[in-house]
């Protein structure tokens, strides 16, 4: 047994806040990241996700130098935030800050809320998230950047005004969702008939297209400024992932929408909620598509369980993932071992028979498992206990096609499932 | 706030064209907010430390500057546990800040040394606590006498400066606390034919071709700084006869000062294709200066060439006049071109953002039809422009200009720290043929082009 007073993190799990909150920016429409912070904090965010989606990040830094990081940094944030203006013409512009910004004490928030208000209409939306990363992680500034926007654009009207038609929904999606369970929500939403506005949108920008255009500066899809604000028009909000409990209630408030909230929306169970809930509020039958992918998984549940059978699994991923993909082990009587997360969550917990909120580290830690479920970060602990690593989460570097893959509703779980089977098969 | 300001010197460097003119020195180092640049020091210290196989590598500091980026360098290593890999932080936290986080460093430290033990540490210095004032020195200075290894403190917090500055504060550090401070075990390996390799990081394995070439010739690599060494030979590597930066214009800084205070000359070299490679092979057994040793040198670069000559025919026949946008930083705007015109490929356009006067010069040199074009502006968009209007081949150039490149329908070969093969010495050349002759002949390119009409 470990030590548990270590005090140092060997192979991290957790991400910074800057992270989280650059994910989210970059599921908007011809949005560019500005990180407040040193060259470093840009360059290594924006090297893992140019790895992980395999696709140009538009990042850039305020480069903040020694004089900057001592006497204060607003010059540089200013001149970042018209520089990118200038070159790049995005809509959105997300500003992040860094722990090197927050701990000289500047006022981030209202340098720029001063800066904006001298600029004419037409300028980009600056949304400022403040992410210290002294604080929280990935999760938090995800849940920052969506509450920064949600307080620029709810009170918004686009001009155009649309026919009521099709019912436009809120959908707030939670981090760690793949591009293609962006892309596949969409789809069941536009099965009933609802307009879904993604907030935000990684389906439309990170899902690894070749764009028309080539290559493209900023993100070349994602939530759109005119959808945005539109988030006032909706019929209601669906809000989705255990990181953005905390802010359900602010998203009912700010948008003063009836609001619905789902934890996961992964395996049977909690498809079986999520498609009644749409059938009844839409008063539309479950689509044939979905009925016959129910049978489906049932039919790799138990053709899959064969092999879980008498084997240990441990899960080390953000709460959001940890969360969907236990619900599904646990549907399929999998034995989870090790649950390792960057937060705490008591149902999650129960899950699991050691459940720590900690490093990678952990996962050499409690004797013999049979597979690991984790980023890529993982594979010292696979190659050490010689046994396979299914790679779900962020950064995923060595393994290509992850923007592909999806987890959700009933398909998801059984592409879950059927990938762990394999593994365990080949262990 | 002495401590937190990079040190005058690393700003003093003879070989840069800017060094001359006061007001430039810092100019090398500084990036126009709302660009896209490179790493920090952080980055820059990190790339060449980490290659040393029996030493942890701790970044004091909150969770960004490590959580993401650890185990994706690319340097391999012979023989060892993998922990030299593993990213070990202090994930600095608000109680920190408040209370001060020396004490959470030094219990972190020693519970890696009692589960690892390593032969050496390093503690990176990162914005916040360098900001906030910890004493990280001193921090350093206790557990090396506790430890009894040294704990070397780098101080590479990322707002002083780049990489290039920080891959001069790890070649300070260890020439402060860690060259000079043993002699090797084996007194065999006091002959004259030691040289040290330094700026090279065994990225796919490129030191042990290189190793290979020069033990053929009788050459010993005594220590190289850093690719596949240990802390131990890094200790004993001032007895080496000879210094040989391989394609680093940061780390002359280190050799310079090994020359000030050890005496041992150095040359620069490269060992990018099949010229350089000689030439290198040459330059170290002239610079010995045995009779015999360059007569074997000699003979064996004859052979070996014409070896790799009889080996990339194909691929050369296919090859000749195609064209290629190179896009690299420093040293190797110049040292790839040569590579390149080994393979007689035709390079329209080399980028010498971070060249010096001297690379440029050099670039000349190579320059056979005298109108390769010197790119100063690496934004993407002029790549693209540049490589349309040229109609180049293929774009060669690091991780960060893939996507450029692909993207716009463009064959394209990393030549930097992802690059997928090892592509120095005669197998480099090979393995270079090679992977520029599958890109550049896969049909692929020519169907997206025609499936996306608007390209």
């Amino acid at each position: 047994m470990m030590n548990p007073i270590k005090n140092i993190e060997i192979n991290p799990l957790n991400a910074s806040q800057s992270l989280g909150a650059a994910i989210f920016f970059l599921g908007l429409e011809n949005a560019v990241v500005l990180m407040h912070g040193a060259v470093g904090c840009a360059s290594f965010d924006k090297v893992t996700l140019t790895k992980h989606f395999r696709e140009n990040i538009p990042i850039v830094t305020t480069a903040l130098n020694e004089s900057g990081a001592i006497l204060g940094g607003d010059d540089f944030l200013i001149s970042g935030i018209n520089n990118v203006y200038e070159k790049m013409k995005p809509d959105f512009i997300g500003v992040t800050s860094s722990g090197l910004t927050e701990t000289n004490g500047e006022d981030i928030e209202s340098i720029i809320s001063d800066f904006k208000e001298k600029q004419a209409s037409t300028f980009p939306s600056v949304i400022y998230a403040g992410t210290p990363d002294y604080k929280g992680g990935f999760e938090d500034g995800y849940v920052q950047a969506m509450s920064a926007l949600l307080k620029e654009f709810s009170l918004k009207k686009s001009k155009k005004y649309k026919s009521k038609k099709i019912k436009s929904v809120n959908v707030f999606c939670p981090p760690f969702f793949t591009p293609q369970d962006f892309l596949e929500l969409r789809e069941v939403l536009d099965y009933f008939n609802l307009k879904p506005i993604m907030i935000p949108d990684l389906g439309l920008s990170l899902d690894g297209h070749l764009d028309e255009g080539g290559y493209l500066q900023t993100t070349g899809g994602g939530l759109s400024v005119e959808d945005a604000e539109d988030i006032g028009r909706s019929e209601f909000n669906i809000v989705i992932g255990l990181s953005l409990k905390s802010i359900e209630g602010i998203i009912e408030e700010t948008t003063g929408l009836k609001t619905y909230y789902f934890p996961n929306i992964c395996g049977i169970e909690n498809s079986d909620k999520f498609f009644r809930f749409l059938s009844n509020l839409t008063d539309k039958e479950i689509p044939e598509k979905y009925k016959k992918q129910r049978k489906q998984l049932m039919d790799v549940y138990l053709d899959a369980h064969f092999y879980f059978s008498g084997k240990d699994i441990a899960v080390a991923l953000g709460i959001d993932l940890l969360d969907s993909f236990s619900t599904i082990y646990s549907e399929i009587g999998a034995n989870l071992k090790i649950g390792i997360s960057t937060k705490y969550d008591d149902d999650v917990k129960l899950r699991f028979s050691n459940f720590y909120k900690g490093d990678l580290d952990l996962l050499g830690a409690f004797g013999k498992i049979n597979l690991i479920v984790s980023n890529t970060n993982a594979k010292f602990y696979a190659k050490k206990l010689d046994i396979p690593l299914l790679r779900a989460g962020l950064p995923i570097i060595d393994e290509i096609g992850h923007n592909l893959k999806h987890y959700i509703l009933y398909r998801g779980a059984a592409n879950l499932v059927v990938e762990s089977a394999n593994l365990l098969n080949e262990e | 706030m002495g401590a937190i300001i990079a040190k005058e010197e690393y700003f003093d460097e003879p070989t840069c064209e800017h060094n001359n003119v006061a007001k430039d020195k810092k100019a090398c180092k500084t990036a126009v907010p709302g660009s896209s640049t490179g790493g920090c020091a952080l980055d820059g210290a990190y790339i060449v430390l980490s290659p040393i196989k029996d030493a942890l590598n701790v970044v004091h500091a909150p969770i960004n500057c490590l959580g993401n980026s650890y185990s994706q360098r690319t340097s391999v290593a012979d023989k060892s546990e993998d922990y030299y890999m593993y990213g070990f932080t202090t994930a600095i936290n608000e109680n920190d800040l408040i209370f001060g986080s020396e004490g959470k460093l030094k219990q972190g430290i020693i519970y890696a040394y009692d589960r690892f033990k390593p032969k050496g540490i390093f503690i990176y210095n990162t914005c916040v606590p360098a900001l906030t004032g910890e004493d990280i020195e001193g921090v350093s200075k206790e557990l090396t006498e506790r430890l009894e290894i040294p704990v070397v403190p780098i101080l590479s917090q990322g707002f002083s400066g780049n990489k290039n500055l920080g891959n001069k504060i790890a070649g300070d550090a260890l020439f402060t606390h860690i060259i000079g401070e043993s002699e090797p075990d084996d007194i065999d390996l006091l002959s004259n034919y030691n040289v040290n390799l330094i700026g090279e990081y065994n990225i796919r394995g490129e030191l042990f071709l290189i190793k290979k070439a020069l033990k053929s010739v009788g050459v010993n690599v005594l220590s190289t700084i850093t690719g596949d060494s240990t802390i131990g030979e890094i200790m004993y590597s001032h007895k080496a006869g000879l210094n040989v930066v391989v394609c680093s214009k940061a780390l002359v800084y280190l050799a310079r000062k090994m020359k000030e205070k050890f005496g041992i000359p150095y040359i620069e070299g490269s060992f990018f294709g099949m010229s350089s490679t000689n030439k290198s092979i040459m330059d170290i057994v002239n610079s010995i200066g045995d009779h015999e040793l360059i007569a074997n040198a000699k003979k064996y670069v004859k052979v070996r060439t014409k070896n790799t000559e009889e080996n990339i025919y194909e691929y050369k026949r296919f090859l000749a006049g195609k064209k290629v946008l190179l896009y690299t930083g420093g040293v190797k705007s110049w040292s790839l071109i040569s590579a390149l015109n080994d393979l007689g490929l035709r390079v329209i356009a080399t980028g010498v953002k971070k060249s010096t006067d001297e690379d440029k010069l050099r670039i000349k040199e190579f320059d056979e039809n005298g109108n390769i074009i010197m790119l100063d502006n690496g934004n993407p968009i002029n790549l693209i422009k540049i490589a349309r209007e040229n109609e180049a081949d293929i774009m060669l150039a690091g991780g960060r200009n893939q996507y450029t490149a692909i993207k716009s329908l463009i064959p394209f070969l990393d030549v930097n720290q992802e690059r997928l093969n090892p592509y120095t010495s005669y197998e480099g050349m090979e393995f270079l043929a090679k992977r520029i002759y599958f890109e550049i002949k896969n049909p692929l390119f020519k169907l997206l082009r025609k499936t996306n009409i608007n390209l």
